[in-house]
């Protein structure tokens, strides 16, 4: 990349959110109810039924709920509360940890976090908790606490050679401006649930995603060095963006632009 | 998409606030033909064999006006018609304008279908038509066309 | 080759004799267009794509499509369908690189 195209876009990224976000460039209702078609035909719904195989042939439903010590029937609420402290792991886990933990707990080999499998298994452990409200609780322990102070700091920490950070396009007095054609959206809101949305499947990349695996796209596109999955810094990163959609609406697989 | 193209239409709507959404995407794709490159106007002529089209009220293409990105654009087509032996709808042709190879699908259909509709979601290289063609059993062929803009979105 | 992985969903769940029914066949395909390049490479990715599909009911061609490289990746094909009765629906998909796959629903309509 030459100098002179960065320096274009640096000056585009102060343009940002100047007076271009007309009416209407915005998706018409009409338009939008085509796209929301689009989740009773998610492609990542067949990637859902794989997950399910792949996570009875691992632990299934009862073990899992066994090794977590909640009943079965509890399994839904308890899912829709992660990221979450787990005693037996000693630090506060994302679903996908656990189902790392469940490979372990049988003697199986252990999914990376970055697999395929893993997303699937993911994937299917999640939309258990369908229809439940995402109930994190922040102020559960210390260790949840702690992860919610570090994860606001991963989100405000300036990175890269351009000095981005999440929050520099997610911050609350910037949302509704646009980048591109983009309207920068309210990470928040009950309209993006966006917590509860994830794993979801990604139009513009044609793939389903695990919700830090999309962080590291946003990093990777901002030009900073990804943290790495399953690190402490990611999954507070993930506590604290999980934190905003508190009592938003589970609904997996979700999809996003 | 890519970096660079990232930038260069990045650089371009600064330049001009207003957008023009076939920078990048369009111009990379024009470069290479693809194996089955087919303009509009000999699409249409192999599927009528010449004959005419009419654009009727019969048919109802719908897909978004502005799509939010080029690699999944919804778009569903229904043909009024009572599907009988005597009366139905043969084809449905999916048709995209610009595209290097502007067929999308041939969709045969038969009166077991009950009702004439074919649902997809195409690619679309840029802001074009998008152009539905159908085949009645009379042989006749009716038409419906719908723009749709494609934008360029925030970081990919 | 892996297994193309497709899902068939009928819409609505539940439906009679006389009714006409949502027919929705996904894929698992990359639907490659020939024309974009690898982007370690350079060099032009083969076009890969579900070229044909065919819907039968009870073993009988009701529908037929001819599809291209146009189509998204992971594509949605979705036609009607009148009950006249219990049967198999059968949907067969194949690629241009000669890779094809059958899946079956089996059609049970209420009362």
């Amino acid at each position: 990349m030459g100098k002179r195209s960065l320096s274009i876009a640096l000056v585009c990224l102060a343009l940002l959110g100047s007076a271009y976000a007309e009416e209407s460039m915005s998706m018409s209702a009409a338009d939008k109810a085509m796209y929301d078609e689009l989740l009773e035909n998610n492609p990542a719904d067949m990637e859902l039924s794989e997950g399910e195989s792949l996570f009875g042939a691992l632990i299934g439903k009862a073990g899992y709920a066994k090794m977590m010590g909640v009943s079965e029937k509890a399994l839904p609420a308890y899912i829709a509360g992660f990221p979450r402290y787990v005693d037996s792991a000693k630090k506060v886990v994302t679903l996908s940890q656990t189902i790392q933990m469940a490979a372990a707990s049988q003697g199986k080999e252990v999914p990376k976090l970055e697999s395929p499998e893993m997303l699937k298994m993911t994937l299917f452990l999640k939309s258990l908790a369908n229809g439940q409200k995402t109930a994190m609780n922040v102020k559960a322990n210390p260790q949840m606490k702690a992860m919610m102070t570090l994860g606001k700091a991963v989100f405000e920490q300036q990175r890269g050679g351009r000095g981005l950070s999440c929050n520099s396009c997610h911050s609350s007095d910037i949302i509704g401006q646009r980048l591109r054609m983009q309207i920068l959206p309210d990470l928040g809101s009950k309209a993006n649930a966006s917590a509860g949305t994830w794993p979801a499947y990604r139009m513009t990349k044609s793939e389903t995603t695990l919700l830090d695996k999309r962080f590291q796209q946003c990093m990777d596109n901002a030009l900073l060095a990804k943290i790495p999955l399953g690190s402490k810094e990611m999954v507070a990163l993930e506590v604290y963006v999980t934190n905003m959609t508190k009592g938003n609406a589970i609904h997996v697989p979700g999809v996003k632009r | 998409m890519e970096r660079r193209s990232f930038l260069k239409s990045f650089g371009a709507m600064g330049a001009a606030i207003t957008l023009i959404p076939q920078l990048g995407y369009g111009e990379e794709a024009k470069k290479v033909a693809g194996p089955n490159a087919l303009s509009l106007d000999a699409a249409m002529s192999a599927i009528t064999g010449g004959k005419a089209v009419t654009f009727s009220p019969k048919v109802t293409l719908s897909a978004p006006e502005i799509a939010e990105n080029g690699a999944v654009v919804p778009v569903k087509v229904s043909v009024e018609s009572p599907m009988t032996e005597k009366d139905h709808v043969k084809e449905i042709h999916v048709l995209a304008s610009k595209n290097n190879n502007v067929r999308c699908a041939d969709v045969y259909l038969s009166p077991a279908n009950g009702s004439a509709s074919f649902g997809t979601r195409i690619k679309l290289g840029g802001t074009q038509d998008v152009v539905a063609v159908v085949k009645m059993s009379d042989g006749t062929f009716l038409a419906a066309k719908q723009n749709v803009k494609v934008t360029i979105g925030g970081c990919g | 080759m892996a297994e193309i992985k497709t899902l068939i969903k009928i819409k609505p769940k539940t439906y009679s004799v006389g009714d006409v029914v949502a027919v929705d066949f996904m894929a698992m395909h990359p639907m490659e267009s020939g024309m974009r390049k690898d982007k370690d490479s350079g060099a032009l990715i083969l076009a890969h794509y579900i070229n044909e599909v065919t819907f039968l009911l009870n073993d009988k061609v009701i529908t037929k499509m001819v599809t291209w490289e146009s189509l998204s990746v992971n594509p949605l094909f979705s036609v009607n369908l009148k009950i006249t009765g219990a049967g198999t629906l059968k949907i067969l998909a194949k690629d241009n690189k000669g890779q094809s796959v059958e899946t079956t629903q089996q059609i049970t309509p209420k009362g």
